[in-house]
């Protein structure tokens, strides 16, 4: 038990607030809940501890002993990989708890990496990284679901996502197609944790990293035409905000939903971003292909967003109007208006982003969340402070814009706080 | 799922897992057992890879082919056919873009640029890279530097074995001395 509760109810009791039996009730009710606690922590230490053992030999590996002989280094190469298949068949049949599953599970995953890397060392094979990480993930990718891994499925993911950096950003200027594949593979797994497990700490570890992932590798997916990967992540963050608002995801805890809090942000970012007079020039100098993979892109993410719209519309998921649901239709048009006409463009971008700050003001005023409205204030500051690099604003006027909101920071602050002690004093 | 199930699958995983730094063992040596050596004239420099520890790079003396054909794209195949010239050193006799019957040693290039002024196709080859023990990867750079400046010509070059289009770098080879004996011997 929580050795804070433990000293509140010391507390209690001697100040007489409760009586002992109903401290013991306490007690007891706490460490019922609390069983499974210990071993949740052991699952993560025998994770962490595998990676590190899993790591540490690939690193001994790596120095390329000169003086073992050819024979010596394949038989080094494959008994790491052995002993922890031999671990895991043991675990299963022995049907050992999850813990035994996770640990094991994670040496194996750097033992087949070990084992890769080792013979392409002997052999002096050399193959480049992406190729050689493809492998290995394909190679462990089954182990997610016969060993119901969580640790195995985070791995997949992280090494997933690294695949498609070194393929698309660094060996070359390709597009880690493959990466497409590798995502969907795992979804099944995340699916099933959404729904058994929708309070679990680790389903929100997965809403956090699969959007994560998806923002990362999406720019290697542009091929020439930079111009449109600025639609492309806009439309994307669209997409990530909108499958946030989703009911399943909207109801839970603002913190678990990385869905929302990712698209929010890089919508905001990416607005930002365009709303400079030089990056509108540097476009407009660029060819616009129509019949270019990024223009698939951005027509393959913008049906998906509409249709996750759609379908939010359809169920009556939709209540009130909020911006930031829609802002990825708006950007796309701007987008294209501003081919002719950037100024157009420049002042609805700006009047959007200021739209955006105080409609957020508004939610975070609406819901009682200071979180919100701070955030929507920031967005306002920071609108403001990008304009001071691009306008010729005389200093009085920059100065008293500056006075002005850092004065709303307080006063909407200072209002809400007594609205909701008025409040709470109503309940009362 | 029963457990029996989850076993069986478990076994097929990790026969896979088993099977592929195999069959790539068993690959590599069938061609050093029964391919031909080649010797390919050489410049390591030395770099790291996170995984598989240090490795010197290798730039091969030959890298380019006077060709008509202008047509090539970066990083597109081409077949490298081989003899060996008077002094034992690897030179090319044909390139092409597909198979051609040649009864020719060969081994599949990745095409770097095409120079229209001196219609050369330069291309890469595919065993750049040679592992070394992590202490001895910089030496080794240094020794081949310095035995450029004392001796001319270039004496330094990669051992290679190729067979079936397929090829493995067996040494890289200073004065007649593994260079992984003569770094040693340096010290």
């Amino acid at each position: 038990m929580n050795s804070k509760i433990q000293t509140d109810i010391e507390e209690l009791v001697a100040q007489r607030v409760i009586s002992v039996d109903v401290a013991s009730d306490i007690e007891r009710y706490y460490s019922s809940k609390k069983s499974d606690a210990p071993n949740r922590l052991f699952t993560v230490f025998a994770v962490l501890g595998s990676t590190l053992v899993g790591l540490g030999i690939i690193l001994i590996l790596a120095h390329n002993w000169d003086d073992f002989s050819r024979s010596i280094k394949t038989i080094f190469a494959f008994a790491p990989l052995v002993i922890g298949q031999l671990i895991i068949g043991f675990s299963i049949l022995k049907k050992k708890s999850a813990t035994w599953l996770e640990g094991s599970g994670v040496f194996l995953f750097f033992a087949v990496g070990a084992s890769m890397a080792l013979v392409s060392q002997i052999y002096n094979i050399p193959g480049n990284f992406s190729s050689y990480l493809l492998t290995w993930i394909l190679l462990c990718l089954p182990l997610v679901y016969l060993l119901k891994s969580n640790a195995l499925a985070i791995l997949h993911i992280a090494f997933t996502t690294s695949y498609a950096c070194s393929f698309g950003y660094f060996d070359g200027n390709d597009t880690p197609w493959f990466y497409l594949l590798l995502l969907v593979l795992v979804l099944p797994y995340y699916y099933q944790l959404l729904k058994q497990k929708k309070e679990h700490n680790i389903t929100s570890v997965f809403n956090w990293l699969v959007p994560l992932s998806v923002i990362i590798v999406l720019g290697a997916f542009v091929e020439r035409s930079a111009t449109l990967g600025f639609l492309m992540y806009v439309i994307l963050f669209g997409l990530l905000y909108n499958i946030g608002k989703l009911p399943y995801f909207d109801n839970q805890k603002l913190r678990r939903n990385g869905y929302l809090i990712l698209g929010s942000l890089g919508t905001v970012c990416m607005l930002l971003i365009t709303s400079f007079e030089w990056l509108w020039n540097d476009i407009l100098r660029d060819n616009f292909l129509f019949n270019s993979q990024e223009f698939y892109v951005v027509l393959v993410l913008l049906i998906l967003t509409l249709g996750v719209l759609g379908y939010t519309y359809f169920k009556k998921w939709i209540e009130g109007f909020n911006l930031f649901q829609y802002v990825f239709i708006l950007f796309t048009i701007i987008f294209f208006i501003g081919w002719s006409n950037s100024f157009t463009s420049l002042v609805l971008i700006n009047l959007l982003i200021l739209a955006l700050g105080v409609i957020a003001i508004k939610i975070g005023a609406d819901k009682f969340h200071f979180g919100v409205l701070n955030y929507g204030l920031l967005i306002i500051t920071a609108l403001i402070v990008c304009r001071f690099f691009d306008t010729d604003m005389s200093f009085v006027v920059r100065g008293l814009l500056f006075v002005s909101v850092g004065v709303g920071f307080f006063l909407t602050n200072y209002i809400m706080l007594k609205k909701q002690k008025l409040n709470s004093n109503n309940k009362k | 799922m029963k457990t029996i199930n989850i076993f069986i699958l478990f076994i097929v995983v990790a026969m896979a897992q088993l099977f592929v730094p195999a069959q790539m063992i068993f690959n590599k040596e069938s061609i050093i057992k029964s391919g031909v050596a080649y010797k390919f004239k050489t410049q390591p420099v030395d770099p790291s890879d996170p995984f598989r520890g240090k490795y010197i790079n290798l730039n091969y003396e030959l890298n380019a082919f006077v060709t008509n054909d202008s047509v090539w794209e970066r990083h597109d195949k081409v077949y490298v056919y081989l003899e060996s010239d008077s002094l034992g050193f690897a030179k090319v006799n044909d390139i092409s873009k597909r198979p051609l019957n040649l009864a020719k040693d060969h081994i599949i290039a990745d095409v770097n640029w095409y120079n229209s002024n001196d219609k050369k196709l330069n291309f890469n080859l595919p065993f750049n890279r040679y592992y070394m023990e992590e202490t001895k990867a910089y030496d080794a750079e240094v020794a081949v530097r310095q035995n450029e400046r004392d001796s001319l010509p270039n004496t330094t070059y990669a051992l290679v074995y190729v067979k079936d289009g397929e090829a493995v770098l067996n040494d890289v080879v200073i004065n007649e001395i593994s260079i992984k004996d003569y770094v040693e011997k340096d010290d």
